[in-house]
C-alpha cells in the first residue's frame, strides 16, 4: 500500500485528537517524588509520642503537596510503623534504604529504636533526621549524615539543673531514679553537672520503681536536708508516687525533672490534684505559654493552623505535633534549596543556621549535628496544661 | 516509721501470702508448680480498674466479675498449660507451658490495657487514716481466704477430696474420685484467690501489667520459706517477707532493700531447704 498525503494528514489528525482526548499518547515524565522514609512508633508502648509527632508530620506533607510540592516534586511519605520495637525499626530502616531507595529517613522517633536503626541507615549512606535525645545518637565521624532536630539528654539535664540551682536557688538537691538504664545513666550524668554548678547532692539513689511505698526514701531525703527533688524516670507510677508521698508528708519541696512528670498518665495517678503543685518538668520555650498567657507568635500561628485542619491537641502535646511538622518542613526546605541527593542534603545541613521551626530554631555545623539551642530547653509548670502546652515555670522571662 | 513498716509491710505481705496460697492450691491438686500465680494477681488489679474505674460498674459487681474472670483463667490454665504436660511431669515441661501462658496473657494485657500504671479505684468511700483500707483490705482478704480454705478442707466432702488428690492421686482415683474435675476445680479456686490478691492490693500496687513479675517472684518466696503446699507457712512467710522488706526499705533503702530480701531468702533455703514450716521429706527404704 502506497502512502498518500491524505492518509498522512488524516493519521496525524487522529493522533492529535487522541492525544487531546488523553486515550493514547506518549508518556510525559512526572517529576520524581521526594521519597521520605518515615519510622514512627504508631502502635505499642511508646506510641503516644509517635502518634503526636505523626499529626504534625502528616499536616506538613499534606500542606506542601497541596501547594504543588517542592519545585514541582511531591513528597512521598513511606511509612513503616516500628510498633515501638527496635527489631522492627531495624527491618523498616533496611527496607526503606535498600528496597524503597528513599532520599532521606525521618525517624525513628524513640531513642530505643534509633539506637538500633541509626548505624544501619548510616552504613547505607542515606541522610537521616531524628528527634531522639540519647547523646550517642549523633556522631559526626560515625554517622556523618545523621542530624538531630531536638535536644540531647545533656541539654535536658542541664536545663533542669539550671532551673534548680540558678532560678530556684536551691543548693541541696536529692537526685533519684528508677533502676532502668535511662534512670541510672541520667543520675550518673547529671549529678556531676549539678556539682559543677556548685550544688550539693545530699541524697542520691536508684529506687525500685515497683516499690509501692516511697516514704522511706523521701524521709531520708528530708533528713538529708534536700531543698529540691530531681527524679529521673519515664515511669509515671514512680513519679506519681513521689508526688503523692511528698503531698502526704506535707513537705513543701519542688520536684524538678523529665517531661513524664507532666504527662496525663502521671496526673491520673495523683491522689489529690494539688499534689501536682510545685512540680516542674522539661519543656521548650517556643511552645510554652509566657507570663502573658500567650504562646510565641510562631506557635500561635501554628495552633491556628491546627485548629483549621481540625487536628486534636487535647490528647497529646503541642511540642510533639510541632516537632513532626518541623521535621518535614526542614526536609522540604532543604530539597528546595539544595537538591535531594545525599551529598546535597548533608552539605546544606552542615551549613544550616537558625532555621526557624515552630518547635525550635535549628543550627548545624560540620562538627555539630545537634541542632537544638540550649536556651530553648526550659522548665514548665506541669499543672498548667491546656491545648497540649504548658506555662513557663516561674522565673523565666517570657 | 514503725507505723509505716507495720501498715505497708503487713499489707504487701498479705498480698504475697495470697499469691503463695495460689501457688499452693494449684500445686496440691496437680503436683505442677504453675507460674501463672503472678499473672492472676496482676489481672486482679487490672480487671478491677477496668470494671469499676473505667466501665463504672458498682464495686460489688466489679468484685464478683474479677473473681469470676480469675476462676475462668484458672480453668483455662489447667486445660491449656497443665493437662497436656501432666503425662510427662518428671520432665518439668509445665515450667515452660505455664510460664509461656502467663507471658502471653501479660503481653496481651500490655497491648490492650497499656504499659503505664493506671489508677485503681477507691473501693470503700470512707476517709483515709494511718491504717487505710489499702492496708487492711489485703489483710482481711488473706484472713478470709485462710479461714475459708481451712473450712473447705476440713469440713466439706469436696475439700476432703481435694486433700485426697493432693496426698495420693493414684489412690484417690482408685477410690473413684474424679481427679480431673477436682483438679479443674482447684485451678478455678486458685484463680479466684490470685485475682482476690490483686484486687484487694490494687489501691497499693495500682493497675499495672508489670506487677506480674513482682508478684510471681515475691509470691514464690513465702512458698519456699513456708514449705511447698503449706498454706499456713505461706501466710507466715508472706507477712514476714512484707515486714522485712519494708524494714529494709527504711534501714538500707533503694535497691539494697531488694538485695537484703534475697540474701535472707537464700540463707533460709540453705539452712532449711524444706522451708521454715515444712518437714524434711522422708523416704521408706
Amino acid at each position: 500500500m502506497s502512502i498518500k498525503r491524505r492518509h498522512v494528514l488524516s493519521g496525524s489528525a487522529a493522533g492529535v485528537a487522541s492525544l487531546a482526548s488523553g486515550f493514547v499518547g506518549p508518556a510525559i515524565a512526572a517529576p520524581e517524588p521526594i521519597k521520605v522514609g518515615y519510622l514512627p512508633a504508631l502502635t505499642g508502648p511508646s506510641s503516644s509520642t509517635g502518634i503526636g509527632i505523626n499529626r504534625g508530620t502528616e499536616l506538613a506533607v499534606n500542606e506542601i503537596n497541596a501547594a504543588g510540592g517542592v519545585n514541582g516534586r511531591k513528597i512521598e511519605l513511606i511509612v513503616r510503623d516500628t510498633q515501638s520495637d527496635p527489631t522492627k525499626a531495624v527491618n523498616g530502616a533496611a527496607e526503606l534504604t535498600k528496597r524503597q531507595k528513599v532520599n532521606i529517613v525521618w525517624g525513628p522517633l524513640n531513642s530505643g529504636e534509633s539506637l538500633a536503626a541509626v548505624p544501619l541507615v548510616a552504613r547505607d549512606g542515606i541522610p537521616q533526621l531524628h528527634p531522639c535525645w540519647v547523646d550517642s545518637l549523633t556522631d559526626v565521624k560515625k554517622y556523618p549524615m545523621c542530624f538531630r532536630d531536638a535536644p540531647t539528654n545533656q541539654q535536658i539535664g542541664a536545663a533542669a539543673n539550671h532551673y534548680v540551682v540558678d532560678v530556684l536557688k536551691r543548693k541541696k538537691v536529692a537526685v533519684v531514679s528508677d533502676t532502668t538504664g535511662y534512670g541510672t545513666a541520667s543520675v550518673e550524668a547529671y549529678v556531676p553537672m549539678l556539682k559543677e554548678k556548685g550544688a550539693t547532692v545530699v541524697y542520691q539513689a536508684n529506687i525500685d520503681a515497683a516499690n509501692p511505698d516511697l516514704k522511706p526514701d523521701m524521709l531520708r531525703m528530708r533528713e538529708a536536708g534536700a531543698e529540691a527533688i530531681m527524679p529521673w524516670s519515664v515511669n509515671a507510677g514512680f513519679l506519681a508516687r513521689i508526688c503523692n508521698t511528698r503531698g502526704k508528708m506535707e513537705w513543701d519541696v519542688p520536684i524538678v525533672g523529665q517531661t513524664t512528670l507532666g504527662s496525663g498518665q502521671t496526673k491520673a495517678l495523683l491522689e489529690k490534684p494539688e499534689y501536682w503543685n510545685k512540680v516542674y518538668s522539661n519543656n521548650f520555650r517556643n511552645v510554652c505559654f509566657g507570663k502573658d498567657g500567650k504562646l510565641p507568635p510562631r506557635a500561635t500561628e501554628f495552633v491556628e493552623k491546627l485548629r483549621k485542619a481540625k487536628i486534636d491537641m487535647g490528647d497529646t502535646l503541642l511540642w510533639w505535633i510541632a516537632l513532626g511538622y518541623d521535621g518535614i518542613r526542614l526536609i522540604a526546605d532543604t530539597v528546595k534549596a539544595a537538591g535531594s541527593s545525599p551529598e546535597q542534603i548533608t552539605e546544606y545541613w552542615n551549613k544550616l543556621k537558625d532555621w526557624p521551626g515552630v518547635y525550635g530554631n535549628i543550627t548545624f555545623t560540620p562538627q555539630q549535628h545537634n541542632g537544638f539551642q540550649d536556651d530553648e530547653v526550659v522548665m514548665c509548670e506541669v499543672n498548667s496544661l491546656r491545648d497540649g502546652a504548658f506555662n513557663l515555670a516561674p522565673g523565666y522571662a517570657s | 516509721m514503725i507505723e509505716s513498716i507495720v501498715s505497708y509491710g503487713l499489707a504487701v505481705g498479705a498480698v504475697y501470702a495470697l499469691i503463695g496460697i495460689t501457688y499452693n492450691v494449684m500445686f496440691s491438686a496437680s503436683r505442677v508448680f504453675s507460674f501463672t500465680a503472678g499473672m492472676l494477681g496482676m489481672l486482679g488489679g487490672v480487671l478491677g480498674a477496668l470494671f469499676i474505674g473505667k466501665l463504672g460498674l458498682p464495686t460489688i459487681v466489679g468484685f464478683v466479675l474479677v473473681l469470676a474472670c480469675g476462676a475462668v483463667l484458672g480453668v483455662i490454665t489447667e486445660i491449656v498449660a497443665v493437662r497436656p504436660v501432666l503425662k510427662s511431669i518428671e520432665q518439668h515441661l509445665y515450667v515452660l507451658s505455664t510460664l509461656a501462658f502467663a507471658l502471653l496473657i501479660q503481653q496481651f494485657t500490655a497491648i490492650e490495657w497499656g504499659t503505664e500504671a493506671q489508677p485503681f479505684p477507691r473501693l470503700i468511700p470512707i476517709s483515709s487514716g494511718w491504717f487505710d483500707q489499702q492496708f487492711w483490705l489485703p489483710l482481711l482478704a488473706c484472713a478470709a481466704t485462710i479461714v475459708g480454705l481451712e473450712l473447705l478442707y476440713r469440713r466439706t466432702l469436696v475439700g476432703r477430696a481435694f486433700l485426697a488428690i493432693a496426698e495420693d492421686s493414684y489412690a484417690a482415683r482408685a477410690l473413684g474420685l474424679p481427679e480431673q474435675r477436682l483438679r479443674l476445680a482447684s485451678f478455678a479456686l486458685a484463680g479466684i484467690i490470685g485475682a482476690l490478691a490483686g484486687f484487694t492490693g490494687g489501691e497499693m500496687l495500682l493497675a499495672f501489667f508489670g506487677n506480674q513479675a513482682i508478684l510471681s517472684f515475691y509470691g514464690f518466696v513465702p512458698v519456699a520459706l513456708g514449705g511447698m503446699g503449706s498454706n499456713r507457712g505461706a501466710v507466715i512467710g508472706g507477712l514476714a517477707l512484707g515486714l522485712f522488706q519494708q524494714a529494709a526499705n527504711f534501714l538500707v533503702g533503694g535497691i539494697f532493700a531488694a538485695v537484703a530480701v534475697f540474701v535472707v531468702f537464700i540463707a533460709v533455703l540453705l539452712l532449711r531447704p524444706e522451708g521454715l514450716a515444712g518437714a524434711a521429706a522422708s523416704r521408706r527404704v
